[in-house]
Parts: C-alpha cells; sequence; structure tokens
C-alpha cells in the first residue's frame, strides 16, 4: 500500500477532457482508406465492430464495441462526472456507485490493444492493397495514449485523495 | 524471521476496488466498503473453482480457436481459410517479420501462456505452495497485464473483414476461429479475475 | 524614508498614514496554478481537433444526387465520374428512388468541380458499347463503367440531376451547327445515323419527331465543323441509308454510301452551286429519297400536261422519266383512272410535269451563267405548239425488258394524225401516239377474239364423230380389202393373164416387120398420098372455085 502523491484535480480534468475530444474524432473519421481495383473502401471504429455483427458474429462484435468505443466512453465521462463536481468542492450524486462503474469500464478498456490490432491489420492490407490512413488512426494513437495517463493520474487511491477533501 | 502479520491475522480487509484498508466486521452479512461501497472479501468466494472451470473451457476452447479459420478470404475463383497460425505466416512470408513475431506472441503464446500460468498458480494455491510466493505473484501480475494483448488478432480481424468486401476484388468472411478466440480471451480475463492473488500467500494449513 | 537630496518644494505637509491600516503585500501566486499548464493541453488538443474537422469539410466534396433508371455496372464507393476522361468524383451511395421507378446515384464531386455542376450538365454512363457504329468504351470493360459528364454552361447551379440512359450525341462544346430536316418519313435513320459529306463522316442525327399534322418527320441533325460551312442555302440532303437499288428505264443502278450507312442508316449532302453563305442554325431543308432526285437542279418552269395513252399502264410508275431523245424534260407525276359514264369506257390520264426550259438547257449549259427569267408563257406555249405541229408526240416504251420499266418518250413523229393542244383544258392534254407493239397487241387482241369465237367445242365434237366413222369405214375397208384379197384377186389375177397374152398378140401383130406393120404401113402411105392430093385438090378450089363448075383449064377436052 502507497501513499500517492497528490496531483492536482485540474489536470486529470485536462487529460479527460483532451481524451474526450479525441474519442469524439476518432469515431467521427475513418480509420484507413483501403483503394484496391478503382474502389474505395473505409471503416470507422464501430464500422469495424459493425463488420462483425453484419456477418452474424454479434458477440465478437458486441466485444469489439465495448472494448474500442463504449468503454472508454463511459471511462472518461464517469472520471469527468466525478471529478467536475470535486474540482467545484462538491460530491456527485452517487459518487461510490459511480466509481465503481469505472473501476470495472476500465478494466475493459483496450484502446492500446486496438491500435496494435489495426496496425497488424494495416500491414497485412498494404501487401495487397493500397492504404492510407485516416484521421481516426492518429487520434487513436493519441487516445490511447491519453487514456493510460488518465488511469495513471486518477488511479483509485489518488481519486479517493481527492474526494475526501470534499465535504460529504 | 518473523512471517509479517496478514491483513486478516489483524481484521484487516483491503477493499479491492479503492485500495483502502477497512477493518473487517465479521457479523455483517454482506460487508461492503465504506467508501466505494463494493462488496468485501477475505477472499474472493469460490475463487479457486470458479477459476479452474475458466481455465479449463479456455484450454478446450483453445483448441478450435488455432484449429478453425479465423477467417476465410473469397476471391473470385478461389477461397483461402486463414487460421491464426496462417496469418502468422503471412505476415512472415511478406517480409513484416517483426509484426509476424508480435501476433505470434499475442495471439498463440500469451493465451497459452495465461492458460498455464494460471494453471501454475491455481495449483500452488491449492497446494498452498510458501515457496517462490514473490515470483507466484509476480506472474499473477503479467498475466494480469498482458491478458487483454492476446486481443489484438480479433481487432485485425474485424478490420480486415470491415474492409475487404470488394466485389471484384476479395471479401474476408469471420470464421468461428475469431469466435473461439474471442472466447479463449474473455475467460483468461475473467479467470484472472476471480483468482485471489491473495491466496498465493495463505499460510497451508496445518495438520 | 526621506530623501535628503532635496527638498519637494510642493507637497503639503500630512501626518503620515497607519502602517497597520495598509493592506499588506501577497506574495504572488506562480504562474502555475494561475493559469495551470495543464489546460493547455486539451486547449490544443481542441485546437488541432477543431482544425482537423475543417480541412475535413473543406476537402469535402460536393453532394450531388443523379436519377437513372437503373443502377447497371454502377458501384458504390467505385464508380467515377468523370469530365473529358479526368476524374471529378465518385459514386458514394446508390439506392432505390421512393416512387421505385429509378435509382438515386449519390455522387461526391471535387470541390474544384463545381463550377461544373450547372443546370444544363448532363450525366450519362459509359459501358462498352457495340454498334454498327462501332465500339466504343472498351476501357471500361478493364475499369468498369464511369459516369461522363458534358458540362453546360448555364448560370443556375444544380445539385439534382436527370441522367441520360443513352449518351448524347452531341456534347455542348463541339464545334458545329444544328438544321432540321423535313422528309416523308424515316426511313432506316435513327438517332445517331452519320451524316456524310462527300461520303466523309460530317455530323449525326440527333433526334426526330412526327410533325404535328403526322404529314412528315423532322429530323435534327448536327453538322460537325468544319464541315458546316459547306451547308448553304442551296445545300441538298438526301437518305443515303442502305444500298440504293433503283431499278428504272435506266437499268438497275446499285448505289452505296458506306458500310456504315448500309448498316445504320445515313444521310449525305452536298451544296450546289450557287449561294455560298453558310446557312443559319436550324434552317429547314427537305430530306430527298436518293441523291438523284437531291441534286436535281429546281425546275423553275414546270408544266403539268395529262396525257392518254393506250394499252396498259403497268411497268411506268410515278417518277419515271418523260425523254426526248433520251434526255429527260420532264417526270410522270402520277397515274390515274378516268370513267366515262356516258360511253361506258375506262380511260387512264397519266400526269406529266415537263420542264421545258430543259429543252433551252442545253444552250445555257454551255455558257456558264444563272438561267435568265423565264420567256413569257406565250413564247413557251408557242414553242411546245410548234413542236406539236411538227409532229412531238408522247409513246410509252419499254426501258428494261427484264422488268418491264416504261418510260414517256417523246419523239416526233411526221406521219402522226396532226393534233393541237388545247390550252384551255386544265389539265392540258398533251397528244400520244401509240408504239407498234400497241398495234400488234390489239391485232393479236383481234385474232384472240375472232379465235374466241370460233365454235371449238362444236367442231371438236363434229371432228370426233368424223373420226368414228372414218374408222368405221376403215374397218369395213379393211374387210373389204381381205375380202379382195381372198377372193377377187384370183379373178383379176387371171383376168391380167388373159390381158397379158392378148398383150403379147398385139405386140407380135404389130411388131416392126410384123405383116401388119408392113400392111399398115403401105396402107398409110397410101392414104397419105390420097390426102396429099385431095389437099392439093382443095387448095385448088381454093384458089380456082368456079373450076368445080368449069373444070381444070388444061385438061379440057
Amino acid at each position: 500500500m502507497q501513499r500517492p502523491e497528490s496531483r492536482p484535480i485540474e489536470s486529470a480534468i485536462a487529460i479527460a477532457i483532451c481524451a474526450l475530444v479525441l474519442l469524439i474524432l476518432s469515431n467521427a473519421y475513418p480509420l484507413v482508406v483501403m483503394h484496391v481495383n478503382g474502389a474505395s473502401r473505409e471503416t470507422t471504429l464501430v464500422g469495424a465492430a459493425l463488420g462483425m455483427y453484419v456477418q452474424n458474429y454479434t458477440t465478437l462484435a458486441a466485444l469489439v464495441l465495448l472494448t474500442t468505443v463504449i468503454a472508454p466512453f463511459v471511462q472518461i465521462i464517469a472520471l469527468l462526472y466525478l471529478l467536475i463536481p470535486l474540482w467545484r468542492g462538491r460530491r456527485a450524486p452517487g459518487q461510490s456507485t459511480v466509481f465503481r462503474l469505472l473501476m470495472w469500464v476500465r478494466r475493459w478498456s483496450f484502446m492500446e490493444v486496438f491500435m496494435l490490432g489495426s496496425l497488424v491489420a494495416l500491414v497485412r492490407l498494404s501487401n495487397y492493397t493500397h492504404v492510407v490512413p485516416g484521421v481516426s488512426l492518429w487520434s487513436c494513437a493519441l487516445l490511447m495514449m491519453s487514456l493510460s495517463a488518465l488511469s495513471t493520474v486518477s488511479s483509485p487511491e489518488q481519486f479517493w485523495v481527492w474526494a475526501e477533501r470534499c465535504p460529504r | 524471521m518473523s512471517i509479517p502479520a496478514t491483513g486478516r491475522s489483524l481484521g484487516l480487509v483491503v477493499c479491492l476496488e479503492c485500495r483502502s484498508t477497512v477493518r473487517a466486521v465479521r457479523h455483517l452479512a454482506r460487508p461492503r466498503c465504506p467508501r466505494c461501497y463494493a462488496r468485501l472479501h477475505e477472499r474472493k468466494p469460490h475463487s479457486l473453482a470458479i477459476t479452474t472451470v475458466l481455465i479449463v473451457s479456455a484450454a478446450v476452447l483453445y483448441v478450435p480457436a488455432n484449429l478453425l479459420p479465423v477467417m476465410t478470404t473469397r476471391e473470385i475463383f478461389e477461397d483461402e481459410q486463414d487460421t491464426i497460425m496462417s496469418g502468422v505466416l503471412e505476415l512472415l512470408h511478406s517480409g513484416s517479420w517483426p509484426i509476424a513475431l508480435l501476433v505470434f506472441i499475442a495471439s498463440i503464446v500469451v493465451p497459452l501462456l495465461k492458460i498455464i500460468a494460471l494453471a501454475v498458480l491455481l495449483y500452488s494455491a491449492w497446494r498452498r505452495e510458501s515457496r517462490l510466493r514473490m515470483q507466484r505473484t509476480e506472474l499473477y501480475r503479467l498475466v494480469e497485464f498482458i491478458g487483454r494483448w492476446s486481443m489484438l488478432d480479433i481487432y485485425a480481424v474485424s478490420i480486415l473483414a470491415t474492409l475487404v468486401q470488394v466485389q471484384s476484388f476479395a471479401n474476408i468472411l469471420i470464421g468461428w476461429g475469431a469466435w473461439s478466440f474471442g472466447a479463449v480471451v474473455v475467460l483468461t480475463l475473467i479467470a484472472a479475475r476471480t483468482f485471489d492473488e491473495r491466496l498465493l500467500w495463505d499460510e497451508p494449513v496445518r495438520a | 524614508m526621506n530623501d535628503c537630496c532635496g527638498t519637494s518644494p510642493s507637497v503639503p505637509e500630512t501626518p503620515p498614514p497607519n502602517l497597520d491600516e495598509l493592506p499588506a503585500a501577497v506574495s504572488a501566486r506562480p504562474l502555475s496554478s494561475r493559469l495551470p499548464l495543464v489546460w493547455i493541453l486539451p486547449a490544443v488538443v481542441i485546437l488541432v481537433g477543431a482544425f482537423v474537422v475543417i480541412h475535413e469539410k473543406l476537402a469535402q466534396g460536393i453532394s450531388i444526387e443523379i436519377r437513372f433508371h437503373d443502377a447497371e455496372d454502377l458501384e458504390a464507393s467505385k464508380t467515377k465520374i468523370r469530365y473529358k476522361d479526368v476524374e471529378i468524383g465518385e459514386v458514394t451511395d446508390i439506392h432505390v428512388s421512393k416512387d421505385r421507378k429509378d435509382v438515386i446515384v449519390t455522387a461526391e464531386i471535387h470541390r474544384d468541380a463545381k463550377e461544373y455542376l450547372v443546370a444544363d450538365t448532363r450525366f450519362w454512363v459509359v459501358r462498352p458499347e457495340v454498334s454498327a457504329a462501332g465500339v466504343s468504351g472498351l476501357g471500361t470493360l478493364v475499369s468498369g463503367a464511369y459516369i461522363s459528364v458534358d458540362a453546360g454552361n448555364s448560370p443556375e447551379r444544380r445539385r439534382q440531376f436527370v441522367g441520360l440512359e443513352v449518351p448524347p450525341i452531341v456534347t455542348s462544346d463541339l464545334p458545329g451547327r444544328e438544321f432540321v430536316l423535313h422528309a416523308d418519313e424515316l426511313g432506316s435513320l435513327g438517332i445517331g445515323s452519320r451524316v456524310f459529306y462527300r461520303h466523309i463522316n460530317a455530323g449525326q442525327v440527333v433526334g426526330y419527331s412526327l410533325d404535328k399534322a403526322g404529314t412528315g418527320v423532322t429530323i435534327k441533325v448536327f453538322i460537325n465543323a468544319p464541315f458546316d460551312s459547306y451547308v448553304t442555302g442551296d445545300t441538298r440532303f438526301w437518305q443515303a441509308s442502305g444500298i440504293d437499288m433503283s431499278i428504272n428505264s435506266d437499268g438497275v443502278k446499285l448505289r452505296t454510301e458506306s458500310l456504315t450507312a448500309i448498316l445504320e442508316g445515313g444521310v449525305a449532302f452536298q451544296a450546289l452551286p450557287g449561294n455560298a453563305a453558310p446557312a443559319a442554325v436550324d434552317t429547314v431543308f427537305t430530306l430527298y429519297n436518293d441523291e438523284d432526285r437531291a441534286l436535281r437542279p429546281l425546275e423553275t418552269e414546270i408544266r403539268t400536261f395529262v396525257m392518254y395513252f393506250k394499252g396498259s399502264l403497268r411497268g411506268l410508275s410515278s417518277g419515271a422519266p418523260v425523254e426526248l431523245h433520251g434526255i429527260a424534260i420532264g417526270e410522270v407525276r402520277s397515274l390515274d383512272v378516268e370513267y366515262d359514264k356516258e360511253l361506258g369506257t375506262l380511260h387512264y390520264p397519266v400526269q406529266v410535269d415537263l420542264y421545258p426550259q430543259r429543252i433551252r438547257g442545253r444552250e445555257w449549259r454551255r455558257a456558264p451563267r444563272p438561267p435568265s427569267k423565264d420567256a413569257p408563257e406565250a413564247s413557251s406555249r408557242a414553242l411546245v405548239d410548234s413542236l406539236v405541229a411538227h409532229g412531238l408526240r408522247a409513246e410509252l416504251k419499254t426501258g428494261n425488258l427484264i422488268t418491264g420499266q416504261k418510260y414517256v418518250d417523246m419523239d416526233m413523229h411526221p406521219d402522226a394524225p396532226a393534233e393541237t393542244i388545247r390550252w384551255s383544258d386544265q389539265p392540258t392534254e398533251f397528244p400520244t401516239v401509240s408504239n407498234g407493239l400497241d398495234d400488234i397487241q390489239d391485232s393479236v387482241g383481234g385474232i384472240a377474239r375472232k379465235l374466241n369465237k370460233v365454235p371449238f367445242d362444236q367442231i371438236s365434237y363434229r371432228l370426233m364423230s368424223t373420226l368414228t366413222t372414218l374408222e368405221q369405214t376403215l374397218k369395213s375397208t379393211d374387210q373389204l380389202m381381205r375380202h379382195v384379197d381372198a377372193s377377187v384377186a384370183p379373178q383379176v389375177t387371171a383376168t391380167l393373164a388373159e390381158a397379158q397374152a392378148a398383150m403379147k398378140n398385139a405386140k407380135d401383130l404389130l411388131a416392126q416387120d410384123a405383116p401388119l406393120q408392113s400392111d399398115l404401113g403401105a396402107t398409110l402411105l397410101q392414104l397419105s398420098r390420097a390426102a396429099k392430093s385431095v389437099t392439093a385438090l382443095v387448095d385448088y378450089l381454093e384458089r380456082h372455085p368456079e373450076s368445080l363448075l368449069r373444070g381444070k383449064p388444061g385438061d379440057a377436052p
């Protein structure tokens, strides 16, 4: 058990906002654009999950969606939900529940694995097609970094340090 | 050498969610963490049993995950089926051997290692081995950490299957190997969660 | 502390303020807490994000919708849009329209091609096409079909278009002009049919429609530059479709324009010498049926006559020439039937157009100047009267024995019965003669009629009965002969033998040295002597008839 040194809460909020913007960008634009035989195809993050759904692998699709879109999103929103009131000096309602949700969701957020997976896919595609990385790919990379920074900055211990500063 | 006092002997429990140290109150039926209201357990209930079941299921599914095709590339004249291994070989042949190595490790080695490691950990927890506890704990931490990286291939397949749907070129269809593989990853991830690492530190019951 | 380097002259004396009441200085807050550095990070991210969004929006193309009947060969995210073969966009989505009649093709056009999207811009699908006109769009077999654009010039911008199902014949920027042709029928022409000038492909038919009254067809042609400068006021257009095979009194003529024209139909044109000013756009021309008709100089003077011919008019058709010694001076216009109620007879008037100018035309062809104004009516009538008086007649002749095509031949027949033209009749009748063949026909007709009168039936009936009788006679003769043979013959033979014997006797008697012969000879001699004396006596008596009475002188007692 360690006693964490306290960081300012603003840094967590700031990183969370970055992550949110990056998440929006990552989902708004396509990951890659593939050109083959004059045809071009592209997909977004959600599209990749839907691609599995369309082929009737619903469970797999749900898994991909959860770990790459839903979990990061809930992670950021939950943290902001908790931290902004704390920053203002109040407790968010349902703090402990949201906190547990946050902890659970963090365990299922695999953005960094996704980045590596998409890299593998790109390499395999580029062997026989012309592949252009999209905006989303870069913002996903930054998102991955900001999410991991976020986890570090707002570790459970750190969170409760902030939380306990505020009156009940 | 004196054994450091265990938390249990002191009547203390650590909340797994918020890491606070809480004084256990025995008479409470379902004790909760005062801070985060998470369920408190001295040791996760039925940890060994559930973990064993999960590991066994994962081991069983590991076979089809590698034998069944993960994706089928349907071109105009032929169908080409890819298992995880054949994907690795394809990457190797096309020259990108670092990526090939990466996929090999993440998709074939890691799940296997996780299963084996958890099996070892289960065994040692069951038998309450007292040697190499630190190493075993480190092993557990490692297992918990690298578990997620096996999802790598699944993400790659999702992107490939979504993009390569070009009539005049090829269509990629996902195979049952991918599903099995996903199941293996999820099962081992949950197994790592259900395993209570504190069990490693339990003293053997003296007869 | 007072500064002792000089006094401040105008500072009034006031009591020094209480120091404790002064607000105390505070230490300056570190920059990081006044403006936490960490906020720069989201600020930067937001800026970059905004930049990316704006950049993407700017790079995005313009979305347009094109309506086609179906989406054949079109594929979303693949089919390109090209203007002059330069890619200006791509199809992004295809779906069926709400009314299920069409297909809506959504496409994204690059921003810098925005100016092409105006009201009269046309879109069509380019696919491989094999037609009689040729093979086009083969490149699309490899690259896939694409949508081609013909940008218009309208100032009005538009985002929704109706695509053409068929590639347009003429694109907006093609130099050339459009003209209008009028014909009785379309023939084998269609959209895309070629227009030829001296056998060179000079343009195309771009459209046709039935006249409002349904009496003809209006055809629009587009003539490419530089051929459009040859379309003057005096240009003639004719149908050059297919194989022009004309069978007329001149024989069989085969004329083709080109293989394309045969397969596809075509129009050809030629400018007649004369007006050289290019015709205005949309000038209306007549589409003639063939080259001859088209290039025939317009007759400025046409005289219509009616001719009555004996005999069948079969083989004479409208348009058949009227020739004078082999030179065409007119044309048969129509053949009619007339019924004379009173006499109860049918007549066949042939309406003929004559061009008297042609007769005069021989002279001015030598001097190449345009024909002067017509001679007054009277003098041309006088000319005709004079010719007729000298025996100019019209005759129906067969031009081609194989096909039986007839034509009207005008020739001088000095021994034809005299006729005059009654100019007051409308239409004026021109005298005709019938040709020898007609007479033969008449005689043959007469003979035939006579033959018809012969009661062949009765004759044949009688003949039959005669023959039957003859047959019987022959039979009885035959019997008789047999009878003769059997009984009469031996008797006859006997008779003959007796005759033969008698003849022999006679012969013996009459032989040269037979005593009868010599006796007969002597007798004959005496007889002749006696005859001689008688003759001398007679002579003497003739000379001296009186001697009968007197006797002979000299012979007196």
